[in-house]
Order: structure tokens, then sequence, then C-alpha cells
């Protein structure tokens, strides 16, 4: 992670290249728990959002004031600190979508992505390329669960976004709440196949 | 061996937290209970008139949270040797709830009081076992995945990990209920509460790290580098919250970290299992690693559906 | 030694800050928190009552709030209730409070605004200052709302909340004035997708509408599949004979959810229960507020 990459290259590698959900299969429990709607991976993904961007931030600017022994207790302060301020504007001005993430918003204090972005990148990097870091992953995170949701929710219930597009209902298991597991492990299955794809065609040609 | 130990102690503290629960009722009446649906039998402590025992009017029955609704009664029915009376109601009781039960004119003009609840040793276990299998963490509440995935490869691995986090989560939830009970709620603090908790998990592990490491090296150095893993799972800061939002108490809090911790190791060891069996198995190139494994998982929490609804007590 | 006295400082220093940005949001949200939980009740129980959202509420329609405490004092249990008194003008609130077997044993006036009467603390505080020393009265957490319209009732509004299959149902419902169901929402729950959770779903809650207090003591859950046109007919889809459907189907059990027996059975004895402890209570209250001729704007 050199200073030379662009911003546009830093969110793109945390949509794509390093994308939490399906790539580096971190911070699964979400999108396994409650991602049975589009609308549900949205509010989380901008929660994960703000709470990464935030705290890759404070940690950016502070860095240099970090002792390195308590590295590790001064991270968890600040994500315990910016999650807690998101779950309280949450709660306060959209009470609806709050109540159907229930216990998850709080459990982003666990995550181990955000902390080791933390670790890994805010630390060492400035703070405008840890700020697209942390969008970046934000999104990739964001972007991961609505494709989750979008899956389930579609096969589930045959709607998008709430409303009805199909008219009827496919299959009612995929939003039965086991079927995370298999959406997840199906559709990480599904981006092993297109890599090794394009392994083997640039295979046959070199 | 030290495993023997560890599960000795927790025994031992299991007792402990049950002891408080075997007190009984006082005075005329020596047991009582719930009966079927609709009926609370009662047994006396010394023989009394059948007539009197038989009189509706002689006993009142209300639910505690509700004290001006008294529960119509259908009849009372003294069983033979006359010690004992099965009180018929006309709707099902809820038996979830205390009920009250007032007993008059049976012995003399004493007005007997007694409280009829569903063992509270019963209710405990009800916790215990609905963190365990009805609600498990990993396959009902998809919490700690992502150590889930990671540690439950090896039989030995899954064993570590699961005793290590069991420990961690009992201690931390204990030392929470204390914070959450006696500053937070008192100062109106409560908005603190993921600050406080995390902490505290994260102080209980340096503790038991440092601890560990002087007192056992030999335990430290197999169970060691599972402590780092636990601060990040997010079972260790779901059992206080959750603990903060049913305001459980002492003992139900001990419950329901001993069945999340207990809930936890039971899925890492199933995972496990089949992680080792997996290994000879033939897997399509693109599902192998992370993806058979969630299927598997899949399958496992489809298994577990089977327990909702399971009532013990 | 030096290192460690650093450490402590600093981390103090940023656990002060992080309390202090903490509790700067806590404050800036903790109103808007309220304000818009109470927007949303409203929103609920306006939609209950059947009018839409946006459309204006006629001037007429007055709602009244009631609120039960259990007042202890050494004697033994009483009950309270805390209701606004007096007719046009001359408008209070008087606490009531009634023995065990429903007889008065005393009102006295409590000076509070309506406003504060809404608010929790400031109502407790009130209630506390009228009963003075030697009595306590606690929350029952029982609010009911007594709808009047041109001065006569025409509705309540009772909230309950019970056990469902994972944790609690809270569930705002709507009464005729004769104890039949006029209405249910449910306001919180977390039952499972696909399953538990379609309890908030029309064809499942909009059973109860109609249901009269007779039936609705013995009403029971059947396991059997929910006729198309009845289903049709509760979610509101237009038919020729949508009422005529609802007609049919007025006094039937409640068809249980497919794969959620167990939470469609919890709705059905939650209601059931509230309702019948609520009505139990009205009554009650209504004999000593006329028995005593107190005054009432319901």
């Amino acid at each position: 992670m050199a200073n030379d990459k662009s911003s546009m290259q830093l969110v793109a590698n945390g949509i794509l290249k390093e994308n939490p959900i399906f790539r580096l299969a971190l911070s699964m429990c979400p999108a396994v728990g409650i991602s049975t709607t589009v609308m549900n991976g949205f509010m989380l993904g901008v929660a994960v959002l703000f709470v990464q961007v935030c705290s890759s931030l404070t940690i950016s600017m502070v860095k240099k004031v970090i002792h390195p022994r308590i590295r590790i207790p001064t991270y968890t302060l600040t994500i315990a600190t910016w999650v807690t301020v998101i779950d309280m504007v949450l709660a306060a001005y959209m009470p609806e979508a709050y109540a159907k993430m229930g216990i998850f918003v709080k459990l982003i204090v666990a995550f181990a992505i955000i902390t080791m972005r933390l670790e890994m990148f805010a630390c060492k990097e400035p703070v405008g390329a840890s700020f697209w870091d942390g969008l970046g992953m934000g999104l990739g995170f964001m972007i991961g669960m609505m494709t989750i949701g979008l899956v389930r929710e579609l096969l589930g219930s045959g709607a998008i976004l709430g409303y009805d597009v199909l008219g009827f209902k496919p299959l009612l298991f995929f939003i039965l709440p086991s079927a995370g597991f298999f959406v997840v492990g199906l559709m990480m299955a599904f981006f092993n196949y297109i890599e090794l794809y394009y392994k083997r065609k640039k295979g046959f040609k070199s | 061996m030290n495993l023997t130990r560890i599960r000795l102690v927790s025994l031992v503290a299991l007792v402990c937290a049950f002891i408080p629960a075997l007190v009984h009722g006082q005075g005329l009446i020596s047991k009582q209970s719930f009966g079927e649906k609709n009926e609370i039998i009662l047994k006396f402590s010394a023989e009394v008139n059948k007539a009197q025992a038989a009189n509706v009017s002689n006993y009142s029955v209300i639910e505690e949270q509700d004290p001006d609704i008294r529960l119509e009664l259908a009849s009372a029915v003294p069983n033979y040797s006359g010690d004992g009376v099965t009180l018929h109601f006309k709707q099902p009781l809820n038996t979830a709830k205390t009920h009250v039960v007032t007993v008059s004119n049976l012995s003399g003009d004493v007005k007997t009081v007694v409280k009829v609840s569903k063992p509270y040793l019963g209710y405990l276990f009800s916790i215990l076992i609905s963190a365990l299998l009805i609600n498990n963490f990993v396959f009902t509440k998809y919490l700690g995945l992502c150590v889930f995935f990671g540690t439950s490869k090896r039989k030995t691995t899954a064993k570590g990990m699961g005793v290590v986090f069991t420990l961690v989560m009992v201690a931390s939830a204990m030392m929470s209920w204390f914070f959450f009970n006696f500053i937070l709620i008192p100062y109106n603090l409560n908005f603190l509460e993921i600050v406080v908790f995390i902490g505290l998990v994260s102080l209980t592990v340096q503790a038991v790290d440092t601890i560990l490491r002087k007192v056992n090296p030999i335990l430290f150095n197999s169970f060691g580098v599972y402590l780092v893993l636990v601060i990040a799972n997010c079972v260790i800061i779901a059992v206080p919250l959750m603990m903060a939002n049913n305001k459980f108490n002492l003992f139900e809090t001990f419950m329901l970290a001993l069945g999340a911790g207990g809930g936890f190791l039971l899925a890492l060891y199933l995972m496990s299992s089949v992680s080792e069996r997996m290994q000879f198995a033939k897997i399509p190139p693109t599902f192998k690693g992370l993806p058979i494994a969630f299927i598997v998982a899949g399958q496992f929490a489809m298994a577990f559906l089977g327990f909702s609804g399971l009532q013990i007590f | 030694m030096k290192n460690i006295i650093t450490i402590i400082i600093r981390l103090t220093l940023s656990c002060l800050l992080a309390a202090f940005v903490m509790g700067i949001f806590f404050v800036m949200t903790s109103k808007a928190k309220k304000h818009n939980e109470h927007v949303n009740e409203e929103k609920v129980m306006y939609s209950l009552l059947g009018y839409k959202v946006g459309a204006p509420v006629p001037e007429t329609v007055k709602l009244y709030a009631v609120y039960r405490y259990i007042v202890t004092d050494p004697a033994g249990k009483s009950i309270g209730y805390l209701v606004p008194t007096g007719q046009g003008a001359e408008t209070g609130f008087s606490f009531i409070i009634l023995d065990l077997d429903g007889k008065l044993i005393e009102q006295k006036p409590v000076t509070v605004t309506a406003d504060d009467a809404a608010e929790a603390e400031s109502r407790d505080k009130a209630i506390k200052a009228a009963l003075g020393a030697g009595k306590e009265a606690v929350y029952a957490d029982d609010k009911t709302i007594i709808v009047t319209d041109n001065g006569a009732r025409t509705a309540y509004l009772l909230s309950g909340k019970f056990a469902g299959f994972k944790a609690s149902i809270s569930v705002m419902l709507a009464l005729k004035t004769d104890f039949g169901i006029r209405g249910l929402a449910i306001v919180e729950h977390e039952e499972d997708p696909g399953l538990g959770a379609e309890i908030e779903k029309g064809y499942f809650k909009n059973q109860f509408i109609g249901k009269s207090f007779a039936t609705l003591k013995t009403l029971d859950v059947v396991k059997e599949p929910l006729p198309d046109a009845y289903a049709k007919a509760m979610e509101g889809v237009k038919g020729e004979d949508g009422g005529k459907i609802l007609e049919q189907y007025k006094d039937h059990a409640i068809y249980a959810l497919t794969g959620a027996t167990i939470s469609s059975r919890a709705v059905t004895n939650g209601v059931k229960g509230t309702v019948a402890k609520f009505a139990y209570r009205i009554n009650i209250l209504d004999n000593v507020l006329k028995e005593q001729h107190i005054v009432v704007p319901f």
C-alpha cells in the first residue's frame, strides 16, 4: 500500500479486489443474519461506512500521538465511540429501519474488518488516503450486503426494495433465516468460478 | 486433565447458582405447583376440613403483576386423604407469570398467602437450553461467524477455542452485569453501554492472558493463541447487550453466558468434525474452502431450526 | 514507570474525549428520538382508527389517556388510575385509587399539565407529590387511550406486550365500545423473516378485525390453509364482495401462519389476554366514576 495509489484506486480496491464480504470473508455475521432485503443491507452498509470512514479518519489524524503499546485499546475505543454515535442517530431518526437491524448495529463494534483496516492502513497512511480507503471498504461492504439482499429478496419474496416485481414468490426458502448461509456460500462459489474461468483463459493465451 | 478441572469448576458454580431456587412455601401450605393448563395444586401440611377445602370462595388467586384481577375459579377439588386440593380455573393460566394464592378459613381465621410459580431452577435451565440449542448463537442468531469459520478446521482447535471462549464469556458477562446494574443504570448512562462492555471484554481477555501465563504456562501454550481471537467475536459483546435488553438478573446472566459459550463450543465441534471428513471428499474447485463451509453451516442451521419451539419446563 | 504514566494519561484523555463526543450526540438525539417515537405512535393510532396518513382528523375527535399505577402502602396494594377530569374549560387530572375489589379508596387531584402527563418522568413526579409520603405508586406500563367524538366514546386504544416465539411482541389494539376488535397493529417483534414475521402482514393481523368480545373469549387457532378469497379481502384487494367475505369469516378461528404456529398462537393468546384484562378494568373504573359522580371528559 503505497502513497502513489490514486483515490479512485483505493475505493475500487475496497469494492472489488478486497471486498470485505466476498474476498476477505470478514464480518460475515450481518451478511448472513439480516440480509433478507436490499433495504436492510443498505442501512447496515451505511452504518458500517460511517463507522469505517470516521474511525479511519480519527486514527489517521492522531496516529502520531498513539502510544504503540495501547494501539488496540485506542482502536476499540474509537470504533466504539462512533458505533455509539451511529446507533443513537439511527435510533432517533430512523426508528423503523433501526428496529429491523436489531442488535447488529451495536455489534459493528466487534467487526474484524474495521479494526483490520485501522491496523493495516489508517495508522500508517495520511488522512486523505485513509479516508478513501475507509470509503472503499465501507462501500464494498455495503455493495456486498445489497447484492446478497437483492438475491434473497428477489428469490424469496419476488420483490425489490419492497416493490413486487415478479408477482409471485419463487422460493420462500431464500428469506428463511438459514438460507443466508447457502446464498453467501453459493455467491462465493460463483465469484470463485469467474476467477478460475479468467485464469484459465489467460493460461491458454500465454 | 485440565479440561476436567474446568468442567468441575463450572459444575460447582452451576450448583451454587441453583441453591437460592430451592426455597419453598410456608405455614399451612407445604407445597404448591401448577398442574394441567388451568390447574393449581396445593398440598397442606395438615389435614383440613374437606367441605371447607372444596369451597371456591375460600380461595382468591391473582397474577402478581395484576393484583386487581381475580382469576375465576371453576371448582376446588380436595384429594382423597384431605391434605391437598386442586384448583380448577375457567381460563387457562399463564404459567410464565407468578400467581399469588390467598387461602382463608381453612385453619382458623388466618389467611395464608403463597406464591405459585414455575420452578426457578427450570426457568434458569430453560435459559441455558435456549442459548445452547434453540437460539444457538452461531446457527440461529448468525453471530461470531468470522471466528467460527476460522477455527473450525480441526477438532482440537475447536475444543480449545470453545473452552477459552466460554470462560472469557462467563467472566466478562458477570462483570458487565455488575457495571450495568450498579453504574450505568443508577447514573443514567445507558448510552455508554457499548464502550463499557467492549472495554470489559478486552480487560477480561488481558487478565486471563496474564493470569494464565503466570499460573499455568502449559495451558497457556495450548490455549493462549485463541485469546486474541475472542475480542473479534461478536458473540462476546452480544451477550452483555442481550442481558441489558432483557434486564436479566445475575443468575440468568450466568446461564445465558454459559449457554452462549457452550453453544459456540458445540457449533465449533460439530463443524470441525465435518471439516475433518471433508478433507477426503472430492469437492469441485469452485467450492473449495469457504463456500463449502458455508453450505455445511447452512445445513446445520436448518437442522437447528428443528429445536425451535422446544420446551422442557 | 514513566511509560506507564504517559499511557495512563493518554488513555484517560482519549476516554474523556470519546465520552464527550458520545455525550454531545446523546443530548442531540435524545430529543429527536422522543419526538419521533411520539409521531410514530400517533401515526399507528390514527391509522388504526381509520384516519389516513395526511388526512386531517376531525376536530370533534379527542383522545384521552388513562394511566394505571400500582400503589403500595403499609396496608397492602391498591390500583391507581390517572384520569383527566372535568369538562369544557375546567379540566384537570385526578389520581383515583381503588382497592383490589374495585371500591374507591380516595381521589386526589393532581396538578400537572397535559404535556407533562404524557411524559413518564414528570407524570411520576406529579403523582408522587399528590400522594404525599407513605404511599408509593409504580407505573404499571399500562396506558389506555379513550377516543371520543363529540363527547361520546367511539373507541379504545390500548397497547399490549407479550412473549412471542423469539422475543416479546408489542401490539396496539383498537377496540369498539363493546370491546369488539376494530384493528390490530404489530408495533415491535423479532420473529423470523418469512415465517413468524408474517404476523405483521395484513392477511394475518386483519383476521382479528371484527371479532366480537364474545367470540374473542373462545377464539382458537386452526392449522388450516387460509382461503384465498378471505386473504384477498383482508389485504384490501378491491373485490365485488370483499365486505361479504369478511362478514362470513367474522367468527371463524384464526388461521395459523404456515410454519409459524407458535407465533400465531402467541399473538392470538396475547390479544385475548390484553382485551380481557382491559374490559375487566375499564368496567370497574367506569362504575366507580359513575357512582362517585366524578366528571370526566370521556
